[in-house]
């Protein structure tokens, strides 16, 4: 080997010939990028920013609560069957360990024209790109008098993890004997489509050893139950005969609180002793708000191969909040691979890259029916070129046979694991 | 003569080397390919870790202490239908025969 060879051989394997050209690694390291929302979406974009551009990208966090608690796995602090502190982690190892800067606040407002973003204590940040992974809006004025029914605490959501989470699991424990718990669910598309099925499963599990009596009716404004159906309703007539009342194309528009009656569209009204009413659902506030919700108002439209808005240059909105592509579930597992494919297109398109021509997605989710047995439904979503869109793979995916303990005990795995990956 | 052609390249080995220490990752550079196959790979990490590293008795089978060609061996059979599992099945066959070797180059232990 001549030394000129050689030369060339160690040169390329630093990089200087077949990477980064030194203009857009200034700009990678350079570019403000700010996150706005630390659940599944945001702190994995968060953490995934700085794994990809090899630590070099200047990412801050904004997100308002000082621990993140999942929802996933929060139906079983509802069920009584798990505790809080096992569905909370900290944000400090995205910080300690990653490098992102963490501001604990909300974020007021977005000017898309300045690239600016407003926070709760007036102070003002400047962005190059901005991820906006806000979760979903309960729209409260779906029902009526659920807004200050929900207020008055005589219904809960519980459906965005936390203080109602404990506070929903103890007006199942205090309800009386023989009583009803009733949890209603809007038309799809809705956060974590199986979720309120595995809810019902998980206040029967209660039920069934606390308040056998007791009764769980499940008032679904859709056709059918939107994911797992066959395997639930073998669940609630196997495991809890004759406690689950399951009424599809029941759609809830008024709840009276003093009386705990829900009003329906077509059919007669009900009485609850304890109410769970879930209303529609739209994009984050903030998203709604910023303009960036142009799917009918609700959604926000992705270019899905870089998850950019379609209604605002540099801000990628993440989870949730936008308009899904065909069978995307509203997912945290969903949000956090969302996550990762925004991440690597910043990352790429900073450093003067094509972005990634085939981005891949996963989904997988548990559902518990008892406190040890689960199901799970998953798929496999590739990015379909022609048609700008992810289809999942004809033959891939499918559901659990039935359930089982070994899968609750894939169930924690996964949880320990996407906690972990996404903020550890 | 030789020398007048080595300094540019010094020079420029230098600077990377410089860049090199100012960043606190592993490597050096990236190319877009490789930027490409860690973002593949990383749709595994939502239940087998970051860059492969699960959980310790998390519940989740771990993957880091299988070598590339032993990941591979399993995807394909989960992909064919060989092995036996629960969501492994149906997770492998929504990938192609080259990306799942991508991933299983990416994930596996380094020897």
């Amino acid at each position: 080997m001549d030394r000129r060879h050689f030369i060339g051989q160690s040169a390329g394997a630093l990089g200087l010939i077949a990477g980064f050209s030194g203009s857009a690694r200034a700009s990678l390291q350079k570019a403000e990028i700010l996150v706005i929302g630390g659940g599944y979406g945001g702190a994995t974009a968060a953490k995934y920013l700085r794994l990809f551009s090899n630590n070099t990208a200047r990412v801050t966090l904004i997100e308002p609560n000082a621990a993140f608690v999942s929802c996933p796995m929060s139906n079983l602090v509802v069920g009584g069957s798990r505790n809080m502190a096992e569905i909370t982690s900290p944000y400090d190892n995205l910080s300690k360990r990653h490098g992102v800067k963490i501001i604990h606040e909300s974020v007021v407002s977005i000017d898309p024209d300045k690239k600016m973003v407003k926070l709760s204590s007036g102070k003002t940040l400047s962005y190059d790109k901005a991820i906006v992974s806000p979760g979903v809006a309960l729209m409260m004025n779906s029902i009526e008098g659920l807004a200050q029914a929900n207020k008055d605490g005589v219904t809960l959501q519980a459906w965005k993890a936390g203080a109602e989470t404990v506070a929903l699991h103890k007006q199942i424990a205090a309800m009386r004997e023989g009583g009803t718990f009733a949890i209603s669910i809007p038309e799809a598309p809705y956060r974590c489509p199986p979720g309120p099925y595995e809810r019902a499963c998980q206040v029967a599990s209660y039920l069934k050893q606390h308040n056998p009596k007791g009764k769980v009716l499940v008032l679904d404004a859709n056709q059918d139950i939107v994911s797992k159906a066959g395997l639930f309703k073998k669940a609630w007539a196997e495991l809890y005969p004759g406690m689950v009342e399951y009424l599809p194309k029941h759609n809830v528009t008024a709840v009276d609180a003093k009386t705990k009656t829900i009003k329906l569209e077509v059919q007669d009204d009900v009485k609850a002793d304890v109410l769970n009413l879930l209303p529609a659902m739209s994009a984050g506030e903030i998203a709604v708000k910023t303009g960036l919700a142009n799917s009918n108002g609700r959604w926000v439209n992705v270019n899905y191969i870089n998850f950019e808005s379609t209604a605002q240059k540099d801000i990628h909105v993440l989870g949730d909040s936008i308009q899904i592509a065909p069978l995307m579930p509203k997912s945290g597992h969903m949000a956090n691979q969302h996550a990762k494919v925004a991440a690597a297109a910043i990352v790429a398109e900073l450093s003067a890259w094509e972005v990634n021509p085939a981005p891949v997605l996963t989904n997988t989710c548990y559902s518990f029916v008892n406190s040890k047995e689960v199901v799970h439904v998953a798929s496999v979503h590739q990015y379909n070129a022609a048609e700008k869109t992810f289809k999942t793979v004809p033959g891939s995916g499918g559901l659990s046979p039935a359930p089982t303990t070994l899968e609750g005990v894939y169930a924690w795995g996964w949880a320990h694991n996407i906690w972990a990956d996404s903020l550890g | 003569m030789r020398t007048k052609e080595l300094k540019p390249v010094l020079l420029a080995i230098s600077i990377s080397a410089i860049s090199g220490l100012c960043w606190s990752g592993t490597s050096f550079a990236q190319t877009a390919d490789q930027l490409y196959k860690r973002a593949l790979a990383a749709t595994c990490a939502n239940c087998h870790g970051t860059d492969g590293k699960g959980v310790p008795e998390g519940g989740m089978p771990l993957i880091n202490n299988l070598t590339s060609q032993e990941i591979l061996t399993k995807l394909k059979g989960y992909k064919s239908g060989a092995l036996e599992g629960t969501i492994m099945p149906q997770l492998a066959k929504g990938y192609s025969d080259e990306q799942l070797t991508t991933i299983a180059n990416q994930l596996g232990k380094k020897q």
